[in-house]
């Protein structure tokens, strides 16, 4: 048995960002849960109102406009991207990411917008978003704000994200369509596990976007790189733009090394 | 509290329970179905695995009031009257099965994997069943049972560790 909370299901927008509004650092979101219900569990958070936004009317989904691009709503799962086709086709780095996040069962809960929200180093959704350049769109009965998601991290699970707001769509802009790429992800076993680093490589038109979970107090993005740079040139740019730690997963030293080696091989095998 | 009525194995159940009460102990506790099995409670292990929705959870992290409106399968659901499924029937001839804890979260996920790749590889095996852990077998028997359960023939000890 979990500690005692209440729970609410807002089926609307405006009733879930009054609800946020009113509660604030009282309440807690509940999306796919598969943070929160452990957190909860465990002690760490003690929400007295637990929302569950999965109710919320155009909650789930994965759209696509050609004008507008590819969009995420808060209830989306990971899975919802894996079984899109588009984002198979067109956004293979999210979809490489996504596979690599957890196990089945987990992606079929956990949410994209969760991922990111918890604002964990090792978020596997972030490197993807940010090599793509996605944005986050923050709703709050103060009205909408857009953010892309290389000022959204703010520290170690920390976002701009403020108490009364909930980030409500992301959207993947259409002109980041073809972006080809790759994600390696080290972990301590083959099976699911966090990340111990995670390395995304992005390519289109000749621009070169890296992507650094696990390796810094928030995700990290490299851009400015392009085709005519070395591979030497990219792994300087990538070292100089991470600040990795010493923890109980590995060393310092060791986070380096293999953020350079996982450069270097993408940087081979998206050539 | 908040009253629910959910749908179990195809049976309608109304009941009211705590907001803070997850799924997996709803299931075992008020509705007495024991076959979904808290192994770690976090997420990890998979030994709760239920269908929710038609798709595979961890009923460990699921909230009970969220199930409100949903339907849920649990391994009660898998042999239909009093015979056991495709998937019980190759666990059994595999020895895919030890202390048995794992066993229901592994062949619901084995449903689940067969549903949407119904002739899956050993690498597909390995990644669809990558959230259920066994402690027991070392999971040669289980995939051997689930090739077998989706009609590719495989002979015991071909399999080696991966």
């Amino acid at each position: 048995m979990l500690q005692e909370f209440r729970y609410a299901a807002p089926k609307s927008r405006s009733q879930l960002l009054e609800l946020v509004a009113e509660y604030g650092a009282r309440a807690k979101v509940l999306a796919g849960g598969t943070d929160l219900l452990v957190n909860i569990r465990s002690g760490m958070v003690k929400p007295e109102l637990v929302i569950d936004l999965k109710r919320v009317e155009g909650a789930t989904g994965v759209h696509w406009a050609p004008s507008v691009g590819l969009t995420l709503g808060p209830a989306t799962t990971i899975n919802d991207l894996l079984r899109d086709s588009r984002v198979r086709q067109d956004f293979p780095l999210l979809a490489v990411c996504a596979h690599d996040l957890a196990s089945y069962q987990i992606r079929n809960r956990a949410t994209v917008i969760g991922n990111v929200v918890n604002a964990s180093p090792c978020s596997d959704m972030a490197p993807a978003l940010l090599c793509l350049g996605a944005r986050a769109e923050l709703s709050s009965v103060r009205g909408t704000r857009t953010v892309s998601f290389s000022e959204f991290f703010t520290g170690v699970k920390k976002t701009v994200l403020a108490v009364d707001e909930v980030v409500e769509r992301i959207v993947i802009p259409a002109a980041s369509a073809g972006t080809r790429g790759e994600y390696k992800k080290l972990k301590r076993i083959t099976g699911h596990d966090l990340g111990i680093v995670g390395v995304a490589v992005a390519r289109k038109d000749g621009a070169l976007q890296v992507g650094v979970s696990s390796a810094a107090p928030v995700p990290v993005l490299v851009t400015g790189l392009s085709d005519k740079n070395t591979v030497d040139e990219v792994v300087a740019a990538v070292l100089a733009a991470v600040s990795p730690i010493s923890d109980i997963r590995c060393t310092k030293e060791y986070r380096l090394f293999m953020v350079e080696t996982f450069v270097r091989r993408l940087w081979e095998e998206t050539k | 509290m908040s009253k629910i009525t959910v749908t179990v194995n195809g049976k309608v159940y109304t009941r009211e329970v705590a907001d803070q009460q997850n799924l997996l102990h709803f299931l075992r506790e008020d509705l007495g179905l024991t076959g979904t099995k808290e192994g770690c409670g976090a997420g990890e292990c998979g030994a709760c695995t239920v269908f929710f929705d038609g798709r595979t959870v961890n009923a460990c992290m699921v909230l009970a009031v969220e199930a409100d409106g949903r339907s849920v399968e649990t391994i009660e659901g898998e042999a239909q009257d009093g015979k056991l499924s495709v998937i019980q029937e190759a666990f059994h001839r595999h020895h895919a099965v030890q202390c048995g804890f794992c066993t229901s979260g592994m062949i619901l996920s084995t449903r689940e994997l067969l549903h949407s790749n119904p002739q899956p590889s050993v690498e597909d095996i390995q990644d669809g069943l990558e959230g259920n852990f066994c402690r027991c077998t070392g999971y040669q028997q289980i995939i051997e049972a689930v090739l077998d359960a989706s009609g590719q023939s495989v002979k015991k000890g071909e399999l080696k560790h991966a």
